[in-house]
């Protein structure tokens, strides 16, 4: 009974959070543009299996609007694949690396921050050299050496693995210096002196003030792991052969597709892209401004 | 001790330990490949097309083999390793065989990092003082436009962003021509000489710079400089100053601004890395003559000890520069630091 209404109570809090959050315009657009976009990456298990295929359609085909063949809305490639189904399928590969690497990279760093928060001596210099050292890692030309010699093993699965390598260190950063500040609080000394043991006070009253901060931290990821799937594909470092919004982009740029005048070729994974960064920054920093009230000073509201 | 002298030598450290980490870290992942990399490297070379015969393969794998230090003794290989990647010495070139793959790679450095200082500078520059200028406005509707606008900037990658410029600038507005920028002799003998090597410089350089400016200026540096500004502003020092009746000009270049630099320099040296990657991916997508072009032809091409020799060089370079900006730059710009006994 306790238990149920224990849960209750958390889910209404959560719900209360979420409604809260809707006031803002900036969520409300943020979280429109994402279920459109979650939307047209589900509708890629639609795509017709030919549209693998190459010259199964004309080649170099523009945009037409024809109810039915609606396939070709987009226009097709120079290898005479329809382009609206690449997109779809792209979309939804470059959104499940995205939240795959924020998994797994964003836990780690959180774990080994709160590691770092709680470390005392040499212990605690330890971490933070090495977490610092791996922040100001430049982790582009690192991944681009890792990607060269996996070139003919990578899968899916794998590119998140690879860019959790470098993503951890940011969030490990920020969650040790919020545990660090929560810390050294009246209150942690007064619910350590009032017997509350060491892992109580860890997940009841350090844990709630990193885990807004996880939150956000995890939207951010989604968009720099994408984001460097997308540099890496550029480079021709990414899975050539499956469609992600980056490996578009290179064999568009491959192709030289602006020059021959195809634009609806590099257009729509450019303008995709900059659709989900934009969304998912504007839920995250909507959440950032709704949890530290002195950020929404200036801003008049 | 005297902090700043605590601040060198830890931030010292740190730079080394990244160095290490850095080096250790491609170490190890190159030998962790489930199939062995060389023969995976090879048949990428194959499939270029090129005929092979069989002496020229065992002779190719020997070479690679050594290339990634997989020859010898383990202590060996970790020791070849570490002295090819501080010094930079990854052998010759595959594809301009005889030459050293880092004469190629010093050939190319000087246009990266002249843009990446430019760029930089200026996106720091502008942002900062946009910031800064922005918070003090106090009509709300101006100052949440340019709000948004930095939102909806910020997120966006450099080379996404390139690629929007050149499709408005080249394809809609053909204003520049995107042919690829070839490397200028740099022979300076006359005013003419030196008035159009400016000019091809500036032609060549502007929309890459122009792509890492708008992006970050308006983006990161306008968002944190004017959160940082506005936290400023309510300091018990602004205040007693604006009740002393200080010139409100002078309050903000003095008070505010300057006090905005010390967090910012420190952010500037921890982006750094972030920045050389975004240029990277640019600067191929311009085909500007840069470390970016020539690592993309690496890559492509198959030429690892040119790709090897660009990882090292940028890896070690940004550790220097993130180290100079942390230490030097960070002494002259907190006062807090010089004066203390």
């Amino acid at each position: 009974m306790n238990i149920v209404l224990k849960s209750f109570s958390k889910i209404s809090s959560i719900s209360k959070a979420f409604f809260s959050l809707g006031r803002y315009a900036r969520f409300k657009f943020g979280s429109a543009m994402l279920l459109i976009i979650a939307a047209l990456a589900f509708t890629s298990m639609l795509a017709p299996p030919t549209y693998e295929r190459w010259y199964y359609y004309q080649k170099d085909l523009p945009p037409q609007l024809d109810i039915n063949r609606l396939d070709l809305i987009l226009g097709t490639t120079t290898n005479g694949r329809p382009i609206l189904w690449i997109t779809l399928n792209a979309l939804a590969n470059s959104l499940y690396i995205g939240v795959l690497t924020a998994l797994i990279a964003s836990h780690i760093g959180l774990l080994i921050g709160l590691l770092a928060g709680l470390a005392r001596g040499y212990k605690e210099s330890i971490l933070i050299t090495m977490i610092d050292s791996f922040v100001s890692l430049p982790g582009l030309p690192l991944l681009i050496v890792l990607a060269m010699a996996l070139k003919q093993n990578l899968s899916i699965y794998f590119i998140p693995l690879i860019l959790s390598v470098i993503a951890w260190a940011w969030p490990a950063r920020n969650v040790r210096s919020i545990t660090v500040s929560v810390l050294s609080r009246d209150f942690i000394v007064t619910s350590s002196f009032s017997g509350i043991r060491f892992t109580g006070i860890l997940f009841y009253e350090v844990l709630p003030y990193v885990i807004g901060w996880h939150i956000t931290n995890f939207i951010n990821t989604i968009i720099w792991a994408i984001g460097m799937e997308t540099a890496l594909a550029i480079f021709g470092l990414s899975i050539l052969s499956k469609d992600t919004l980056g490996t578009m982009i290179y064999w568009a740029l491959n192709y030289n597709a602006l020059f021959r005048g195809l634009w609806w070729w590099l257009l729509p994974p450019v303008l995709l892209l900059i659709l989900i960064f934009v969304s998912l920054y504007m839920i995250s920093v909507s959440i950032s401004t709704y949890l530290n009230p002195r950020l929404r000073g200036g801003s008049g509201r | 001790m005297h902090p700043f002298i605590r601040h060198l030598l830890n931030r010292s450290l740190v730079t080394i330990v990244t160095l290490l980490v850095a080096f250790n870290l491609s170490y190890l992942l190159l030998r962790a490949v489930p199939t062995s990399a060389v023969d995976a490297m090879l048949g990428a070379i194959a499939q270029l097309g090129q005929r092979i015969d069989p002496e020229e393969y065992m002779r190719l794998r020997t070479l690679l083999l050594e290339l990634f230090g997989l020859t010898g003794s383990p202590l060996d290989q970790y020791l070849t390793y570490l002295r090819r990647f501080f010094t930079l010495d990854f052998g010759p070139s595959f594809l301009a065989f005889p030459t050293p793959a880092r004469e190629i790679a010093v050939r190319y450095l000087p246009w990266t990092v002249g843009l990446l200082v430019i760029a930089t500078m200026i996106s720091w520059i502008i942002g900062n003082m946009l910031g800064v200028l922005v918070s003090f406005i106090r009509a709300k509707a101006v100052s949440r436009i340019f709000e948004n606008i930095a939102i909806i900037l910020y997120p966006i990658p450099y080379y996404i962003f390139s690629l929007v410029l050149i499709y408005v600038f080249a394809f809609l507005i053909p204003i520049f021509s995107l042919s690829p920028a070839s490397m200028p002799q740099v022979r300076i003998g006359s005013v003419q000489e030196l008035l159009d090597l400016m000019l091809y410089l500036i032609r060549v350089t502007s929309l890459p710079a122009i792509s890492i400016i708008v992006i970050s200026a308006f983006g990161w540096w306008f968002i944190s400089s004017r959160t940082l500004s506005l936290f400023t502003m309510t300091e018990d020092y602004v205040i007693f100053a604006r009740l002393r009746g200080i010139d409100i000009g002078r309050i903000r270049s003095k008070y505010v601004l300057r006090s905005i630099m010390v967090p910012q320099v420190t952010a500037l040296a921890l982006s750094l890395g972030s920045i050389f990657s975004g240029a990277l991916v640019t600067e191929y997508v311009f085909a500007y003559p840069g470390l970016g072009s020539l690592l993309y032809q690496a890559i492509v091409l198959g030429d690892y000890p040119v790709a090897l020799t660009i990882m090292s060089l940028s890896l070690i370079g940004i550790a220097i520069a993130t180290w100079f900006l942390d230490t030097i730059v960070y002494y002259i710009v907190d006062p807090r630091i010089r004066y203390v006994r």
